[in-house]
C-alpha cells in the first residue's frame, strides 16, 4: 500500500477496526515511512485530547431562564440552595459577624463582672441566711434595748443621787440658817463648836462622789 | 413497555411541569457542550441551548420513540437549530476567535492543579482553533464522534446519512486536523 492508501486507513487503524491482514501491512507501512509514522503520532495525540476535551457546567440562570419561558414556574431549588439562599446568605455578612462578636463580648463581660455578686445575693436570699439574719436582727434590737434600760436605770440613780444631795445641803444651808438665833439666847461658844466639828451625817454626805 | 424517558415525556405532555424541569437538568448541560464546541462561544452557546429546549419543549408531542430514542431525538433537533443558526450568522467556517476559559466550571476533574488547568486549556483551546478551519461536515464528525463519544451508528441516526459516510467523514476530519496541528505545532516549535 502507499501512503494515501495508509492514510484513508490511520483513524480506523488506530480504533482497530481493519481486518487482521489491513493492520498488519498498515503497522509494517508505518514502521517504514517516517511521514506516515508521525502522522500516526499526530492523530493519536489529538484524539486524547479530544477525549480529554473539559465539559462545562451550563449556568444555573440559563436553566431557570428556560423554565420560566417554558413552563413559567421557577426551578425547583434544592435543600442546600434554600439553606444558602435564605440562612447562609442572610446570616454569612460581615454585619452578622460583627454583631456575633459584639454580642458574645457583651456575654462574656457581664458574666464575668456579675457572676460574684450574683452568687452573694443568691447566697444572701438562702432560707437558712435569711434566717440568720433576721436573727441577728432580733438580737441586735434586744440588746440596743437592754442598754436603753441601764442608761434609763443609770439616769435614774444619778438624779436620785443628785435630789438628795441638794435636798442635804439645802437642809444643811437651812441648819446654818438658823443658828444665830439660837446664839441670841446662849453664848457664841456652842457656835464655835460647830464650826469646828461639823455635823458627820452632812460631811459624809458631800463627800460621796458625784 | 414505556422506558423512563418516554414516561417523562408523557407526564410531560400531560402538563407535569417537575417532569420538564428533569428532563432540563437532563439534558441541559449536553446541549451545552455540544453547542459551544460549534460555536466556541460560551454567550451564543447558551442562547442556543436556550432556544433548543424551548423549541423541545414546543414540539413534544411529535416525539415518536419508535423513531428511535428521545436522546437521539433531543441531539438531532439541536443539531439542526445548531447548523440553522450558523447558516444565518455566516460564521460557520470562519476560525472565529476562542473566549477566555477563566470562570467556567470544569467538571471532568475533581480538584485539578492549576498548572495541570493551565495545560489543558492551553490544548484545548489549540485542538478547539484546528476545529474551526474544517469544513462543518468534518467538524461536526469529529464534535461528536471524538469529543461527544457518540457511536456511529447514533451519528448516522442523527445526521440522518449511512453509517459509512460517518466513517468515511471521521476517517477525513482526523486527517486533515492531525496535519493541520503538525503543521501548526511545527511552526510555534511546539514539541509533542
Amino acid at each position: 500500500m502507499n501512503c494515501p492508501e495508509i492514510e484513508a486507513r490511520l483513524s480506523e487503524y488506530l480504533e482497530r477496526a481493519l481486518p487482521a491482514s489491513e493492520m498488519e501491512q498498515v503497522a509494517e507501512h508505518i514502521h517504514e515511512c517516517g511521514s506516515c509514522a508521525g502522522l500516526l503520532e499526530e492523530m493519536r495525540s489529538m484524539l486524547l485530547r479530544c477525549r480529554s476535551f473539559p465539559v462545562y457546567e451550563p449556568d444555573v440562570d440559563l436553566i431557570e431562564r428556560i423554565l420560566l419561558r417554558t413552563t413559567g414556574r421557577p426551578r425547583t431549588k434544592s435543600f442546600r440552595e434554600l439553606l444558602g439562599q435564605y440562612f447562609l446568605r442572610p446570616v454569612l455578612t460581615p454585619r452578622f459577624a460583627m454583631g456575633v462578636v459584639l454580642a458574645l463580648m457583651f456575654i462574656v463581660l457581664s458574666t464575668s463582672l456579675l457572676a460574684p455578686r450574683a452568687a452573694g445575693i443568691a447566697a444572701a436570699l438562702s432560707p437558712n441566711e435569711l434566717f440568720r439574719t433576721m436573727d441577728r436582727g432580733v438580737q441586735a434590737i434586744y440588746s440596743r434595748g437592754i442598754k436603753a434600760y441601764d442608761k434609763k436605770n443609770e439616769w435614774q440613780a444619778q438624779f436620785t443621787f443628785f435630789k438628795n444631795n441638794m435636798f442635804n445641803r439645802l437642809g444643811i444651808m437651812i441648819e446654818q440658817l438658823d443658828v444665830p438665833q439660837e446664839g441670841k439666847k446662849k453664848s457664841g461658844e456652842p457656835r464655835q463648836q460647830q464650826e469646828k466639828a461639823p455635823n458627820d451625817k452632812t460631811s459624809s454626805l458631800l463627800l460621796l462622789p458625784t | 413497555m414505556l422506558s423512563s424517558e418516554e414516561k417523562l415525556v408523557e407526564r410531560c405532555l400531560q402538563g407535569d411541569d417537575a417532569a420538564w424541569e428533569q428532563i432540563v437538568h437532563s439534558y441541559a448541560r449536553r446541549i451545552f457542550n455540544l453547542s459551544y464546541r460549534y460555536t466556541n462561544r460560551r454567550e451564543e452557546a447558551e442562547d442556543l441551548t436556550q432556544d433548543i429546549l424551548i423549541r423541545i419543549y414546543q414540539n413534544l408531542k411529535s416525539f415518536r420513540s419508535d423513531a428511535g430514542s428521545f436522546q437521539s431525538w433531543i441531539l438531532r433537533v439541536g443539531r439542526n437549530l445548531i447548523i440553522d443558526h450558523y447558516r444565518q450568522t455566516r460564521r460557520f467556517q470562519q476560525a472565529a476567535g476562542t473566549e477566555e476559559m477563566e470562570g467556567m466550571n470544569l467538571k471532568d476533574e475533581a480538584v485539578p492543579s492549576p498548572q495541570r488547568v493551565v495545560e489543558r486549556d492551553e490544548a484545548a483551546q489549540f485542538l478547539r482553533n484546528g476545529l474551526q478551519v474544517l469544513t462543518p461536515e468534518l467538524k461536526e464528525a469529529i464534535i461528536l464522534r471524538d469529543i461527544e463519544g457518540m457511536a456511529y451508528l447514533e451519528i448516522a441516526e442523527m445526521l440522518g446519512v449511512p453509517e459509512g459516510t460517518v466513517k468515511s467523514r471521521i476517517n477525513r476530519g482526523r486527517l486533515e486536523l492531525a496535519k493541520l496541528l503538525s503543521k501548526r505545532r511545527a511552526q510555534l516549535g511546539w514539541q509533542g
